[in-house]
């Protein structure tokens, strides 16, 4: 599964730390996210997409692969 | 997420310091007072028996607090860290245990092995993933 949270993290100007503050994990989570390293749940992948203002879609998509 | 029952936070220095404080009790039983009336004695609280008990109960009390305390932040990658290492534990102690049963002709070590191998080997690959995790995430800035 890919991501574009890094991108949407720049448009809206928020560091890794205030993503995982708003969404309560670590940073190393975030960060584990962003480099594709971490799959996260439905639940933290909708309170992200939440924190963009985005649809899920729009966040997270599905690779070939999966 | 969902709250899974683990012990505090502060646990883990407790938990060292009865792994720490058993070495040298251990030290002692092996080559100290204890050695001599040891042998022989099948009683079940002959000296000797209570006091493995004791030192086994402190290093088994001690690795299971460090084990199963709770990160400064426990969220769903830690607890996903957190079994996958409990999954290897699991792994190299059986591996460990079926090859001595073949091998070794000695039952009296299954019960030490048993006692610390697994939770031992499930700290050093916790602590060893998650400070991976922050090397890769120091390197990112």
């Amino acid at each position: 599964m890919k991501n574009n949270i890094r991108i949407e993290r720049a448009i809206k100007n928020v560091t890794q730390g205030d993503l995982a503050n708003q969404v309560g994990v670590s940073r190393q989570t975030i960060n584990s996210i962003e480099s594709n390293k971490y799959v996260p749940s439905t639940v933290l992948a909708l309170k992200i997409a939440r924190v963009f203002g985005k649809a899920l879609e729009d966040v997270f998509m599905l690779e070939d692969g999966d | 997420m969902k709250q899974h029952f683990l012990f505090p936070y502060w646990s883990r220095y407790l938990g060292w310091g009865l792994v720490i404080a058993h070495a040298p009790l251990t030290m002692i039983a092996r080559y100290g007072i204890d050695a001599e009336d040891a042998r022989g004695t099948q009683n079940l609280f002959a000296g000797n028996h209570l006091f493995f008990m004791c030192t086994a109960l402190l290093m088994a009390t001690g690795l299971f607090l460090v084990a199963f305390a709770k990160e400064k932040v426990e969220d769903e990658q830690i607890w996903q860290i957190r079994l996958d290492s409990l999954r290897w534990a699991i792994y190299v102690n059986y591996i460990i245990l079926i090859t001595s049963l073949v091998f070794i002709n000695d039952t009296g070590h299954i019960l030490q092995l048993n006692l610390w191998v697994p939770l031992l080997f499930f700290i050093i690959r916790f602590r060893w993933v998650i400070f991976r995790l922050n090397q890769s995430l120091s390197r990112e800035g």
